[in-house]
């Protein structure tokens, strides 16, 4: 049982619950306690040691009841030959033998030997099943079974042909049988690693080369990364003022005392959520990173940040009623089709866009807040307005510009980037989902 | 583990006894929670708690306390608390107090030696009598350590504490055991039966959860929570009690602010006894909604189904 145990917390790490020594030796402690009669309780008391949260729970429950399937043989439409017509004889090989007569546990007990002498719960890759399948069979004996059937067609005994026919149907079905136990460990054991690999090609990726049929994979991610993020953000914290003495607090807290100051206390600071302007180019060439920083913006604006958003191409607008009125997915498809916000979709001019901000909605900006501009800088050669930026920079506590072009890009060709670059404190490359939430997290934490 | 560290064994001898145990002392659990609870006495680890607000993970300690006859010690967490308000404060006032009056003997003490160095070899001899354990008072934590006969110790709401607390937290949950530095590791009485509570409003550190076991609370099915009701509320009739948990269930269903939890459902039952009423019809539903709904928004949601739900419910359970 200690065996099956452990390959059970292998399937488990590798559908993604995190599954420590110490709560190995739980499980083991805990299955000695309830026992392994009663499939029910063994589920909820080791359900109780693994799964630490509510989501574990969930993957250990689908975990638990694909684990502790037996892998039982199905016959399907393979129909066992009658006995008396197909006599076993001395030569027979033992997979022969079973086949012929059925022995259907005999061939389930075969089949687990022979993965667990080749250690099938090492299976990383869909293209190494037919490899298993195929190590599999020859544990259990296909060889034998291939010179058998070979030695009974050549055969000229009555009904030695008929047995052969007969063989050849169940080998048939014990190479579906094998396969579809194969398949159900990969699902145990791998298919979550595969899951990762792709998810870390996403978290890679240029965000402009994202498919379509990958966006729902990317939301999911960038749900998870807004979690990570929140959990670390959400509550806001006090930070000690280093080395300031808060008297009238240590006089309250140390007339206790009778006098003495025992207990100083010292001056602490509330760190203010951050306060942040999103300004994003909408037009094509930067559509997909904004609808991804977006999407994560958004996410954790409730919680985390507040947020006021205007996008541009020829002329800018407010976003955030949008983001108000329906949900942020909702929301920035009708952004990026253009609908509900009076944006012209002609060609990028940043110097408008900016001058179009000054003119609107400067009072947004205060020495709190942190402008964020998301965009390449092609401005299509008109007036970069980069005085409209300066006199924003010095309004606002930093401007950070996010380019999805690679910094030996900017300034080249139509680009205003190496001008915009003095008032922007930092501006950087952002053209994964890694980038985005790297500068997210650093959006958060504010140094100052 | 230690032979003699667990007190309470002769009270978990089988999960059906413990079911059956807090069934009789007002807390009817489900199967998990019962398997929980009896795995934990027996690995001696503490249990953390997780579930939608009001659901009984805070009743579950109580229930724990007065089944095992046990005090129950209780830690409710905030942002700012520390060792100070968790565990102990040193009583420098009394201490200063004592020297103060024991000044006298101090000087018999010291009579007769030469120079200062000696006389404070002569004291460092009782050094212990300054710093002992009759200048600490003992907050939650330590109380429960101290408890001769057992405790059980509810730290409630542990996700509100900072993560410093948390870390704090680990020797406790681990070991029973506390390090006080002006007196030394402080070792429990008698193990004491640890419950953590969490609404999940920041995820805990992997370091907690690798000492605790882990027990999520759902929102019981219709069935336990008839059975939590007819407990809670004996009066209320058998046809009335299945309608209105029959309702509530669908409520949940419902997009919400705030869904309504147990307590909630057995204040609705109170009221409707109160009100004499023998089946759920929609009148009395708008009339008493406010009961179980907490937010302006719920109630306009609910409202506009009020005569279908009813009726769903009434289906189910016809007169």
């Amino acid at each position: 049982m200690e065996r099956t145990l452990i390959e059970f917390i292998t399937a488990l790490r590798r559908s993604g619950v995190r599954v420590s020594v110490s709560e190995t030796l739980d499980a083991f402690r805990t299955a000695e306690l309830v026992g392994y009669g009663n499939r029910e309780r063994l589920k909820d008391a080791l359900a109780a040691a693994l799964a630490k949260s509510l989501a574990e729970k969930e993957t250990f429950l689908s975990c638990f009841s694909r684990f502790f399937t037996r892998d039982d043989f199905s016959q399907s439409d393979w129909v066992f030959p009658d006995n008396d017509d197909l006599e076993l004889r001395e030569e027979d090989a033992p997979l022969t033998r079973m086949l012929l007569s059925g022995d259907l546990p005999g061939l389930s007990v075969s089949m687990m030997n022979a993965s667990r002498s080749i250690d099938l719960t090492a299976i990383r890759f869909f293209t190494q099943k037919s490899f298993y399948v195929r190590k599999i069979l020859n544990g259990m004996g296909l060889e034998q079974l291939e010179q058998d059937i070979r030695r009974l067609k050549k055969s000229d005994r009555p009904g030695s042909n008929e047995k052969g026919a007969a063989l050849e149907n169940a080998r048939q079905m014990l190479f579906e049988n094998v396969r579809d136990f194969v398949e159900k460990q990969y699902d145990l054991f791998a298919r979550s690693v595969s899951d990762e690999l792709i998810e870390n090609y996403l978290k890679e990726i240029r965000l402009s080369n994202v498919e379509r049929r990958d966006f729902q994979r990317m939301q999911a991610i960038i749900r998870r990364m807004v979690k990570r993020l929140q959990d670390r953000h959400s509550r806001r914290r006090k930070k000690a003022k280093k080395g300031r003495l808060d008297f009238r607090k240590t006089l309250r807290d140390n007339t206790v005392y009778q006098g003495p100051l025992f207990d100083l206390r010292w001056k602490t600071k509330r760190i203010e959520r951050p306060d942040i302007v999103a300004i994003c180019d909408l037009s094509r060439s930067v559509e997909a990173v904004a609808r991804f920083m977006l999407l994560f913006l958004y996410s954790l604006n409730e919680a985390v940040a507040r947020i006021r958003t205007f996008v541009f191409c020829s002329n800018l607008a407010e976003a955030s009623p949008i983001f108000e009125e329906y949900g942020v997915e909702e929301a920035l498809d009708r952004l990026l089709r253009g609908v509900g916000v009076p944006v012209m979709f002609g060609r990028t001019d940043y110097g408008q866009a900016l001058r179009d901000f000054e003119d609107g909605w400067i009072d947004t900006v205060t020495k709190k807040t942190t402008v964020l501009v998301l965009g390449d800088a092609r401005s299509n050669f008109g007036d970069p307005g980069t005085g409209v930026l300066k006199r924003i920079h010095r309004r606002c506590r930093r401007v950070l510009w996010l380019n999805p072009e690679p910094p030996s890009f900017w300034g080249t060709g139509d680009s205003e980037m190496k001008r915009y670059l003095p008032f922007c404190r930092p501006a950087r490359e952002c053209s994964t989902l890694n980038h985005l939430e790297r500068v997210v997290d650093v959006l958060l934490t504010m140094p100052k | 583990m230690e032979s003699n560290a667990n007190p309470y064994r002769d009270r978990f001898l089988s999960i059906d006894q413990v079911q059956r145990g807090f069934e009789a002392a007002g807390y009817v659990c489900g199967r998990a929670i019962a398997t929980t609870l009896y795995v934990g006495c027996h690995l001696n680890k503490p249990i953390l708690v997780e579930g939608p607000a009001g659901v009984g993970k805070t009743e579950l300690a109580n229930v724990m306390a007065a089944y095992l006859g046990v005090p129950l010690i209780r830690l409710q967490c905030y942002e700012g608390l520390d060792e100070s308000k968790a565990l102990y404060e040193w009583k420098y006032g009394k201490q200063l107090l004592y020297t103060q009056i024991l000044r006298d003997r101090m000087n018999d003490l010291v009579k007769g030696v030469d120079g200062l160095e000696a006389a404070m070899d002569r004291l460092h001899q009782y050094d212990d009598v300054f710093f002992s354990i009759n200048f600490l008072e003992p907050r939650p934590l330590l109380k429960a350590l101290q408890e001769k006969g057992g405790a059980v110790l509810l730290i409630d709401e542990v996700d509100k504490s900072d993560p410093e607390f948390e870390a704090f937290l680990l020797e406790i949950l681990s070991d029973f055991q506390v390090s006080i530095p002006e007196i030394g590791t402080l070792k429990a009485a008698s193990t004491p039966f640890v419950f953590l509570t969490s609404n999940n409003t920041r995820e805990m550190s992997e370091a907690l959860k690798r000492r605790c076991l882990h027990l999520y609370i759902p929102f019981p099915d219709p069935k336990i929570e008839r059975a939590i009701v007819r407990m809670k509320v004996p009066a209320v009739p058998e046809l009335l009690r299945s309608q209105l948990v029959s309702f509530i269930h669908q409520v949940r269903n419902l997009d919400l602010k705030k869904a309504p939890s147990v307590s909630e459902t057995i204040d609705w039952a109170r009221v409707l006894l109160l009100l004499h009423a023998e089946v759920l019809t929609p009148d009395l539903v708008q009339e008493t909604l406010n009961v179980f709904l907490k937010f302006e928004q719920d109630v306009e949601v609910v409202t506009a189904r009020i005569p279908e739900l009813t009726l769903k419910s009434t289906r189910e359970f016809p007169v």
